[in-house]
C-alpha cells in the first residue's frame, strides 16, 4: 500500500471514530449551560495548532520533526475543526455582520485549505507526466527567448515570408506575448493550443519549401511555449491558494480573539 | 555539401606531463638513484619506455621542514619517494582536525541553534572576521609552483605524538593511491632539504607492470598492511582459520580498471552524450569461464547482459560487494552441469579490485560455508529477470528506465543523493528556504537537476563513496568530517583554487565570492575578491539531520544512499 493511501485510511479512520465521539458527545452535552464555551475553547485549541504549523515552516533549523507529518496533523485537524465550527454554531447560520465575517473567514480558511490539498495531491503528478521540468522563476526568461526566437523566424531581416510574417503578427504574436490559457491547463484542455496548431498546419497549402521548414520550427516552438505555459499555470495554481488561506488565516485569528473578548465582555460575568 | 573534418593530431597519453619543467638532467638522476637504477629499461615497451615514464608521470618536489607532505584522510591520485632528506609519519595519536586544515565539527548547542532565529539577516556568503583569522596551528607559504601547508610548531607535535622518520629510498603513500582509499596516515617534512618524488598513479601502475622487484614489494605492502584486515573483515571469510586465511591472502591477485581521473572523463563522455556500457572496460564476460570471485575494494562495476545490439544495465556494484560467487558456488556443486559467467560485469570511473581464484574459492572458502549461506543454483537467465538472483533483480525493483538513468548519470556514487519525486513534488520550494535558513541565508543547492520517469535528482553535493571533489585540495579544507563521513568545506582553509569545483562531475560546488559584516566584498591585496567553494553540508552542525529533507510537506525529498537501491525501491513504491 503506498504512503499516500496509508495516510489516507489511518487518517479517515481517525476523522470518522474523532466525528463520531464528537457528534455523541453533542448529543449528549448540548444541553448544558456551558456547552458553547466549551465547544468554543476546543475549537481555538484546534486553530492554535493549525496555526502554528505555519510558524514550524518558519524554523527549519529547529528539530521540531518532520514537516510531512505536521502536515498529516495539519490535514486531518482541519476536517476535524470544521466539524466543531459546525457543531460550536450548534448547526445553524451566524447572524449579526460581525459574526458572518467570522464565520465566513473560517469557511474560505477550511475551503482554501481543502483546495490546496487537492491541488497538492492531483497537480504535482500532472506536471510529471508533462515532463519538461522548469524552475518557476525562470519561465519569464524562457518565454522571452522563445518569443524572441520566433520572431525572428517570422520577422526577422531574412524572414522573407508574408504568408508567415502575417500569421504571426495575427495569431502568433499574442500567444508569444505572454502566458496564455491559465483556465485551459488548470482545466487540462488542449483546446486553444490545438485550433492554433491546426492553422498553423493549414499555413503549409501557402507555403513553398523553405517556408514549410519554418512553419515545422513555429510549431515546434508553439509546443514549447505551451508546455512552459502548462507548468506556468499549474505551478501557480500550487501557490496561489497559499495566498488565499494564509492571509485569511490571521484575519481570522483577528476576529476570532475579539470574538472571545466580546462573548466575555457581554457575559456580564457570569461565566 | 557537409564540412570538411578538423584534423588534429591524435591525443596521446603524455600530451599533459605531470610537471612538464621535468628536464633531461633531472630523469637521468632519478636513472641513477635506487629503485630506478634497478630497473631493466629493456623489459619496459617501446610505448611507455621508463625514461619516459620518469618524465611524463613524475615530478621531483622540494619541502621544508614542517610542510604537510599527504594529510590522513586525503584522496590522493599518487605515490613520494623520498630521494633527499627525511620526512616523518604521524604514527598516534593522529592530528587534531584543525592542523589538517579541517574543523572539528561542533554541533550547535540549544542557544546557537535559536540564535538562529534573529542572526539570520546576514549579507549573502558573509565570512566573520574571526573565522577567518582563527589560528589553527597550520599556515600556508605560497612557493613558485603551489600553495604548501607548514605546521607551526613541530617539536610540540614530536612531543605530543608518536612519530616515525623516514629517510631516502622510501616508498609512502602507494596503497592510497593504487586502491584509490583515504590516505592512513599524515607526513610531513623533516628536513629543510627534504626533496621527494611524486608518481602519479598511471606511473606507478606501469612500474609495477614492468618491474619485477617494484610490484613484489609493493604487492608485499599491500599484502601485509591493507589486504589481510580487509579480509578479515569480508563476511565471506568469517569461518576461515588465520591459516586458511594467510593462503587466501597469498593467492588474491589485484587488479585495476578503468580510468582513475574518470570524472574529467566521464564529464567530456556526458557532453558528447557518448557514454555507453561498451566503452567501458570489460572486467568479466557474459559466458566467459568463471576464474575467481571478484571483490570490488574501490569504485563501481557495472553488471550487464546483452540485449539485442548492446547491453542492458542490471545492476551495478559498489565497493565492499561481490561478483560470480553464484557461479562458482554453482559449479562447485554441479560439477556435471557447470555453468559460464551469467552476466558481464564492466568497471564504471576508476574500480580496484581482489581476484580469488575459483580452486582456492573451492578449495578453502566454499567448504566452510554453512549450506543456507551458500547462494541458490544457477538458473539460465534469459528475458524472465523474474527469476533472477536477487542482486540482479534490481532492475525490476526500480525500473529499466530509473536504473540505466541512475548508472548513466553515475548517481550511485552518491551516499546521500538528494532524490526527488516528482509526482508528489508540488514545487513549493520549502526545501530550499529551509536550506537557506539554516545556513544564514545561503542555500546550498538548486532545486532543479537531471530527471527520468518521476525521479528528479537534484544538484546537490552527494557526499559521494568516490569523493573525487577531494582529489588535488591543496589544504585539506575539503574533507570528510570524521564521524559521519560526510563530506564538507572548512571555509577558514579553503584558498579558492576551484580544484573540488573543477572535479566534481555532478556541478555540485559553487564557488561564491565571500563578503564582511557590512557585505563589501572580501578582497586581497591585489583587489581580486576572494572566493571560497561551497556546498551542501548535510546539516552536519545542526540536530534532526537535513533541513532540506525535514522541510518537504509531502514526503517528496529525500537524502539517500544510492549504493543500494533497496532503500530507493521501497520508497518508489510508498
Amino acid at each position: 500500500m503506498n504512503r499516500f493511501r496509508q495516510q489516507f485510511i489511518f487518517g479517515l479512520l481517525a476523522l470518522i471514530a474523532a466525528t463520531a465521539g464528537a457528534l455523541w458527545l453533542n448529543a449528549k452535552y448540548n444541553a448544558l449551560p456551558n456547552y458553547a464555551y466549551l465547544t468554543g475553547w476546543a475549537l481555538l485549541a484546534g486553530m492554535f495548532v493549525l496555526t502554528i504549523y505555519n510558524v514550524r515552516k518558519k524554523l527549519p533549523f529547529l528539530p521540531l520533526g518532520k514537516s510531512e507529518t505536521w502536515l498529516q496533523i495539519h490535514i486531518y485537524l482541519g476536517f476535524f475543526t470544521t466539524l466543531l465550527f459546525l457543531i460550536h454554531l450548534n448547526f445553524r447560520a451566524p447572524h449579526g455582520w460581525f459574526e458572518v465575517v467570522l464565520a465566513w473567514l473560517f469557511v474560505l480558511v477550511s475551503g482554501s485549505g481543502m483546495v490546496g490539498l487537492f491541488f497538492s495531491r492531483v497537480l504535482p503528478r500532472r506536471l510529471a507526466t508533462r515532463g519538461g521540468e522548469v524552475v518557476f522563476e525562470k519561465i519569464p526568461t524562457i518565454r522571452h527567448a522563445l518569443k524572441t526566437e520566433a520572431e525572428t523566424l517570422a520577422l526577422g531581416a531574412d524572414a522573407k515570408s508574408l504568408v508567415i510574417a502575417e500569421f504571426y503578427t495575427k495569431r502568433l504574436a499574442p500567444f508569444f506575448a505572454g502566458p496564455k490559457n491559465f483556465w485551459n491547463h488548470l482545466a487540462e484542455s488542449r483546446r486553444e493550443v490545438s485550433v492554433l496548431l491546426a492553422e498553423l498546419d493549414d499555413l503549409r497549402r501557402f507555403a513553398n519549401d523553405a517556408e514549410k521548414e519554418k512553419i515545422e520550427k513555429l510549431t515546434a516552438l508553439v509546443r514549447q511555449k505551451d508546455g512552459l505555459d502548462y507548468h506556468r499555470a499549474l505551478q501557480l495554481a500550487l501557490r496561489l491558494w497559499l495566498f488565499v488561506h494564509i492571509p485569511l488565516t490571521y484575519g481570522l485569528m483577528i476576529f476570532t480573539a475579539l470574538h472571545i473578548i466580546l462573548v466575555f465582555g457581554f457575559s456580564g460575568g457570569a461565566r | 555539401m557537409p564540412a570538411a573534418p578538423t584534423i588534429l593530431e591524435r591525443p596521446q597519453r603524455w600530451d599533459a606531463a605531470f610537471d612538464a619543467n621535468m628536464t633531461d638532467e633531472d630523469v637521468s638522476r632519478l636513472l641513477l638513484t635506487v629503485p630506478f637504477s634497478g630497473m631493466d629499461a629493456e623489459k619496459f615497451p617501446k610505448r611507455t619506455p621508463l625514461r619516459e615514464i620518469l618524465r611524463n608521470d613524475a615530478r621531483i618536489l622540494k619541502f621544508r621542514k614542517g610542510e604537510i607532505i599527504m594529510r590522513q584522510g586525503d584522496y590522493g591520485t599518487s605515490a613520494f619517494l623520498i630521494l633527499q632528506g627525511a620526512a616523518r609519519v604521524v604514527l598516534k595519536p593522529d592530528l587534531p582536525p584543525s592542523l589538517l586544515g579541517r574543523q572539528a565539527t561542533n554541533k550547535k548547542g540549544v542557544f546557537r541553534t535559536l540564535a538562529q532565529l534573529w542572526n539570520r539577516s546576514r549579507p549573502p556568503e558573509m565570512l566573520p572576521r574571526t573565522l577567518l583569522g582563527q589560528s589553527s596551528g597550520v599556515s600556508a607559504r605560497q612557493n613558485e609552483k603551489e600553495t604548501r601547508v607548514f605546521l607551526q610548531d613541530v617539536p610540540r607535535i614530536l612531543d605530543q605524538h608518536r612519530t616515525a622518520e623516514m629517510f631516502a629510498g622510501e616508498f609512502f603513500g602507494e596503497i592510497a593511491a593504487l586502491s584509490r582509499m583515504a590516505r592512513t596516515s599524515t607526513i610531513f617534512a623533516d628536513s629543510d632539504d627534504a626533496e621527494l618524488l611524486e608518481i602519479r598513479w598511471q606511473g606507478l601502475r606501469d612500474l609495477m607492470k614492468y618491474d619485477d622487484a617494484l610490484r613484489t614489494h609493493i604487492n608485499k605492502i599491500y599484502r601485509e598492511r591493507a589486504l589481510a584486515s580487509y579480509l578479515r573483515a569480508t563476511p565471506l571469510f568469517k569461518n576461515l582459520s588465520k591459516e586458511q586465511l594467510d593462503r587466501v591472502a597469498e593467492a588474491v591477485e589485484f587488479s585495476t580498471y578503468g580510468d582513475y581521473d574518470w570524472s574529467g572523463e566521464y564529464k567530456r563522455l556526458a557532453q558528447s552524450g557518448s557514454v555507453r556500457p561498451e566503452k567501458e572496460p570489460v572486467i568479466v564476460g557474459e559466458g566467459d569461464y568463471p576464474n575467481g570471485i571478484v571483490l570490488l575494494r574501490a569504485g563501481f562495476a557495472r553488471v550487464s547482459q546483452k540485449f539485442g545490439g548492446g547491453e542492458r544495465t542490471l545492476n551495478y556494484i559498489g565497493a565492499g560487494q561481490i561478483f560470480g560467487l553464484n557461479e562458482i558456488a554453482h559449479n562447485w556443486r554441479n560439477k556435471d552441469a557447470a555453468v559460464n559467467m551469467q552476466f558481464s560485469l564492466r568497471a564504471i570511473g576508476y574500480t580496484h579490485l581482489l581476484i580469488v581464484p575459483t580452486r582456492v574459492m573451492e578449495e578453502i572458502v566454499l567448504p566452510s560455508l554453512p549450506k543456507n549461506e551458500l547462494p541458490p543454483p544457477v538458473e539460465k537467465v534469459e528475458d524472465d529477470l523474474d527469476s533472477a538472483p536477487p542482486e540482479i533483480a534490481t532492475r525490476e525493483k526500480v525500473g529499466a528506465e530509473i536504473l540505466e538513468f541512475l548508472t548513466e548519470n553515475r548517481f550511485f556514487n552518491g551516499t546521500a543523493t538528494m532524490v526527488i519525486d516528482l509526482d508528489r513534488c508540488t514545487r513549493c520550494d520549502d526545501c530550499v528556504r529551509a536550506c537557506a535558513s539554516t545556513h544564514d541565508n545561503n542555500p546550498r543547492f538548486l532545486r532543479h537537476g537531471p530527471s527520468a520517469g518521476r525521479l528528479m535528482i537534484a544538484n546537490a553535493c552527494m557526499h559521494c563513496a568516490d569523493p573525487v571533489c577531494m582529489i588535488g585540495c591543496p589544504t585539506g579544507a575539503i574533507h570528510r568530517e570524521s564521524f559521519a563521513g560526510q563530506v564538507v568545506i572548512n571555509p577558514a582553509t579553503c584558498i579558492g583554487c576551484k580544484s573540488c569545483f573543477t572535479n566534481c562531475p555532478y556541478d555540485a560546488i559553487r564557488m561564491v565570492e565571500a563578503r564582511d559584516e557590512r557585505g563589501e566584498l572580501l578582497v586581497d591585496q591585489e583587489m581580486k575578491p576572494i572566493a571560497k567553494a561551497t556546498k551542501c553540508d548535510l546539516c552536519v552542525e545542526n540536530h534532526g539531520g537535513p533541513a532540506c529533507e525535514r522541510a518537504c510537506p509531502h514526503g517528496a525529498l529525500e537524502r539517500m544512499n544510492l549504493n543500494n537501491l533497496d532503500a530507493l525501491s521501497k520508497w518508489l513504491k510508498l
